[in-house]
C-alpha cells in the first residue's frame, strides 16, 4: 500500500462535483427502517433482531413505511475466514444469508455494514479496503438491500483510528512560491479560494478541505481552499513549473499536490517530504501547458474529498457488477469530507456529522440521548447542521443524514422525541429507529410519535425537497444559509410537498419556554421557497387555507395570510400543512 | 499483558470459573469474539475499558453515568464504538487518563496505549469496587 490510486473517472474529481454526471442509482425518498446500533450497540445479535423484526410485524411499522432491517457494527467474526466475512458465531450463529431470508420471509428488507477502511469501527480486521470484490459478491449472494459503510481506518486520510500522519495525503505542503518560465511568484500574492488556507510568514498552508466531522463549520460554502497564481504567456506552449514548498503530516500541512491549469491536471502526487513544515525545497519540475494570454495556475490538494468518493465508488462499481440488486447506499463518513459535495455521485444518503449519540443501549439498558450539547452528541447539535443543507439534498440526488433516530433513549422526553421526529421529516432525513422495540406498544407515546403518518408524509413526499429554514428569531441577514448553535431561538421551516400543499414547522430549540409567536405570511414563505413550490400560483392567490396541526389532526381555516404556532414550551414545536383553497 | 491473563485474572477475583471463560463471556456480552480470537495479544486501553464497562453493565448491573463527566477527555470522540466504555471507566475511577500538556491541562485516555501488568491488575480491582448506584469518582487529573 503506497499511497492512494490514480483516479481515472472524471466524475470522482472535485470539478465535477457539482455537475449531474453521476453514477446509476434510482431516485429513491429517505430510507426507513431499525438498525441495531442506537438500540444494543455491539451487542446486537441474531436472537435480538428476530425479536425485532417480529415487532415491526406485531406494530405493522411496516405498514407505516419502515422496511430495512439493519446490522450495524459489532455483528461480524473479528478476522476473515479464507478471506471473507463471515458472522460472529456466538451472536449470529445462522449467518447473514440465514438472517436476510428470514427478514424477507417478514416481508422486510435486509441491511448490513461495512467500513471503507481496513477494520470496523469496532476494530474488527474486516473493512472492505482491498475486498471490495469479495465482499460486494458476498453481499449479493446474502440478498442484502441496504449497506451502510462507515469511515474508520480510512488509509488515506487521519479518520477515526487511521494513522494521524495520513493528513500528509489530505493537504497540499505549505507553499511560498512557484517559478514558471523562469519568473518567480509569490504564494502571498496570490488568489486564495475558500476559507481554509491562509498566509503566516509568507508562506500558505491549510491548502485542502475542511475536516467537518465535528460541528465547527458551516457545510455552506466553499469548504476547500485553492491558491491560485495568473501567469500570462505570450503564446501557447509547453512550460517548466517550479513549486517551493515545505511538507509535514499533520491537519494544515500535507505532502499531497495537485497542480491545474485552468481543469487539467498536470500533477497529482505525493512530493518528497521536507525536514519540516518550514524548510522549504523546490519540487521536481513539472511540465504544464499554457495559452497565450492569462492563464490560472491551480496549486491545491482536493484529495481529502476524491480519495474518500473514490472507495465508495468503489464499492458502488463492485455491488453493481456483482449483480442486479436494488440496494440502499449509505455513506457514514460523518460529514468529514465535506460528502454534501459528492455524496450524489454514488450515494443514497450521506452522514453529515459523528455520531448523535455515543451513549447507545445494549439488551436492558435504553441509552442516552441529549438534546443540547457542545459536541455531535444532540438532537440540535445535528440538526443546527443540517437545517442549512436542503440545496445539497433532493430526489434523484440524495439525503442529508443527521443520524439515525434517537427516539427511545434515556435523557430525552417525550416532547423533544416529537420535535425530533418532526424534524427529521421536515429534512427528509433517512428514518433509522435505534430502539428496543420490545418495549413499544401500540398507541402508546414512542409508537404515536414514530408512527405520525402526517409526519412521515411529509418525509416520504414524492417532490423530495427539504424544508428550508425561512426564518429564525436568531439576529441573521441568511436564516437559510448561516450556522447557528445558539439555541435560544425559534426557527420556522417550509416544505414545499407534491399536491401543492406547503408544511411549516416552528421549532423552539430552546430549553425554557417561549412567548415570541413568530410569524410569517404566504409572500414571505414564497419568496423564499416558490421557486420549488408546485402550484405556487394558486398557493399565492388562494383565498383561504386548511390549516391541519399535524400533531393533533385538527384542522381548522385561515384567510389572513399569516401563519404562527403561538407559545411553544421548551423543546417543542407545532408542524402545520397548508392547503389553499381557491 | 494479554487479553487472556486480563479475562483469568479477572475471573480469580471475581471469583468466577476460569474454564470457558470466553464463550461464557461472550455469550453474557461483556466479551467480544476478538477477545477470544486474538486473546495471546497484549491489551489495549480502549479493550480493557471496553470489558470493565460492559462487565459492570453486564455482570455487575451498573447503570450507565452521564458520559458528560469525561468531556475532558480530548481523545473520547475518537472512537464511537468505545468512547462510552472509556467514560464509564474514567468517570468511575477505574482508570485514568494522562496529562500530556507540561502545563495546563489536556487529559489523554491514549485509546491503542497499554498499561503494565501491575496497572491492569489494579484496575480489575478498582472495577471488582464498583457498588450500583457510585457516583462519578473525584476528578483524576491524570497520572
Amino acid at each position: 500500500m503506497t499511497g492512494p490510486s490514480p483516479i481515472d473517472d472524471h466524475r470522482l474529481r472535485f470539478d465535477d462535483f457539482d455537475n449531474a454526471d453521476i453514477f446509476a442509482k434510482k431516485p429513491r425518498l429517505p430510507a426507513m427502517g431499525w438498525n441495531s446500533w442506537n438500540a444494543f450497540g455491539s451487542g446486537n445479535t441474531e436472537e435480538l433482531t428476530k425479536a425485532m423484526v417480529q415487532k415491526i410485524k406485531e406494530l405493522e411499522l411496516d405498514r407505516h413505511g419502515y422496511e430495512y432491517v439493519v446490522l450495524d457494527d459489532g455483528c461480524y467474526h473479528p478476522e476473515r475466514v479464507n478471506g471473507h466475512l463471515i458472522s460472529d458465531e456466538v451472536k449470529f450463529p445462522s449467518g447473514f444469508k440465514a438472517m436476510a431470508d428470514f427478514v424477507h420471509a417478514n416481508g422486510l428488507k435486509f441491511g448490513m455494514y461495512n467500513d471503507i477502511g481496513d477494520r470496523l469501527c469496532s476494530g474488527a480486521k474486516v473493512g472492505i479496503y482491498g475486498y471490495e470484490k469479495t465482499d460486494c459478491e458476498d453481499y449479493i449472494k446474502w440478498d442484502i438491500d441496504f449497506i451502510k459503510v462507515d469511515n474508520c481506518y480510512y488509509m488515506w486520510d487521519n479518520a477515526t483510528f487511521a494513522d494521524p500522519e495520513n493528513a500528509k495525503y489530505s493537504y497540499a505542503p505549505n507553499i511560498k512560491c512557484i517559478e514558471v518560465g523562469g519568473v518567480k511568484y509569490n504564494a502571498a500574492a496570490a488568489e486564495i479560494t475558500g476559507t481554509r488556507a491562509g498566509i503566516k510568514d509568507g508562506y500558505v498552508s491549510f491548502i485542502g478541505t475542511f475536516d467537518g466531522t465535528a460541528p465547527d463549520h458551516s457545510p455552506v460554502g466553499s469548504r476547500s481552499s485553492e491558491l491560485i497564481f495568473e501567469v500570462e504567456a505570450s503564446e501557447d506552449g509547453i512550460k517548466d513549473l517550479f513549486v517551493t514548498y515545505a511538507s509535514d503530516a499533520v491537519e494544515g500541512t500535507g505532502q499531497w499536490l495537485q497542480v491545474a491549469v485552468g481543469e487539467k491536471m498536470y500533477f497529482d502526487a505525493l512530493l518528497a517530504p521536507t525536514q519540516s513544515q518550514e524548510a522549504f525545497t523546490v519540487s521536481p519540475v513539472i511540465q504544464v501547458g499554457l495559452k497565450k494570454g492569462i492563464n490560472k495556475i491551480r496549486i491545491m490538494n482536493h484529495r481529502r474529498q476524491e480519495n474518500t468518493l473514490n472507495s465508495y465508488a468503489e464499492i458502488r462499481r463492485e455491488l453493481e457488477n456483482a449483480g442486479d440488486r436494488d440496494i440502499v447506499f449509505s455513506i457514514c463518513e460523518w460529514g468529514k469530507t465535506q460528502p454534501q459535495n459528492w455524496g450524489h455521485k454514488v450515494g443514497d444518503s450521506w452522514r453529515i456529522l459523528n455520531d448523535i449519540t455515543f451513549q447507545v443501549g445494549s439488551d436492558g439498558n435504553n441509552g442516552t440521548a441529549a438534546w443540547e450539547g457542545d459536541y455531535t452528541t444532540a438532537i440540535t447539535s445535528q440538526y443546527n447542521k443540517a437545517v442549512i443543507m436542503d440545496e445539497f439534498a433532493g430526489l434523484g440526488r440524495g439525503w442529508n443524514d443527521p443520524d439515525m433516530l434517537v427516539i427511545g433513549m434515556d435523557g430525552i422526553d417525550n416532547i423533544m422525541c416529537r420535535s425530533h421526529m418532526a424534524m427529521w421529516c421536515m429534512m427528509n432525513s433517512p428514518l433509522m429507529l435505534g430502539l428496543d422495540l420490545r418495549r413499544v406498544t401500540k398507541g402508546d407515546e414512542l409508537y404515536n410519535i414514530f408512527t405520525n403518518e402526517d409526519l412521515i408524509a411529509l418525509d416520504q413526499d414524492p417532490l423530495g425537497i427539504q424544508a428550508k429554514r425561512i426564518f429564525t428569531t436568531y439576529e441573521c441577514d441568511e436564516p437559510d444559509k448561516e450556522y447557528i448553535r445558539d439555541n435560544n431561538r425559534i426557527d420556522i421551516l417550509a416544505k414545499p410537498l407534491a399536491n401543492g400543499d406547503i408544511a411549516l414547522g416552528f421549532f423552539n430549540l430552546s430549553q425554557e419556554k417561549k412567548t415570541d409567536d413568530p410569524s410569517v405570511s404566504v409572500d414571505q414563505i414564497l419568496s423564499k421557497i416558490g421557486s420549488k413550490a408546485a402550484g405556487k400560483d394558486l398557493f399565492a392567490n388562494a383565498k383561504k387555507y386548511v390549516i391541519k396541526d399535524l400533531y393533533t389532526g385538527e384542522a381548522k381555516e385561515n384567510e389572513s395570510q399569516v401563519f404562527s404556532a403561538g407559545t411553544l414550551d421548551a423543546c417543542d414545536s407545532r408542524v402545520i400543512r397548508i392547503t389553499p383553497l381557491s | 499483558m494479554t487479553t487472556e491473563a486480563f479475562v483469568k485474572e479477572l475471573c480469580i477475583k471475581a471469583e468466577m470459573e476460569q474454564e470457558g471463560i470466553f464463550a461464557r463471556g461472550r455469550e453474557e456480552g461483556w466479551l467480544e469474539a476478538e477477545d477470544e480470537v486474538f486473546k495471546d495479544r497484549s491489551i489495549t486501553r480502549k479493550n480493557v475499558a471496553r470489558i470493565c464497562h460492559m462487565y459492570l453493565r453486564k455482570v455487575m448491573n451498573v447503570a450507565d453515568l452521564d458520559m458528560n463527566g469525561a468531556n475532558k477527555l480530548k481523545d473520547l470522540y475518537d472512537c464511537r464504538t468505545c468512547a462510552n466504555h472509556i467514560a464509564q471507566v474514567y468517570m468511575r475511577g477505574i482508570m485514568d487518563a494522562k496529562n500530556i500538556r507540561r502545563e495546563g491541562e489536556f487529559l489523554w485516555f491514549d485509546l491503542d496505549g497499554e498499561d503494565d501488568d501491575a496497572y491492569n491488575s489494579a484496575v480489575i480491582d478498582r472495577l471488582l469496587l464498583v457498588h450500583i448506584g457510585d457516583h462519578v469518582h473525584q476528578d483524576m487529573s491524570g497520572s
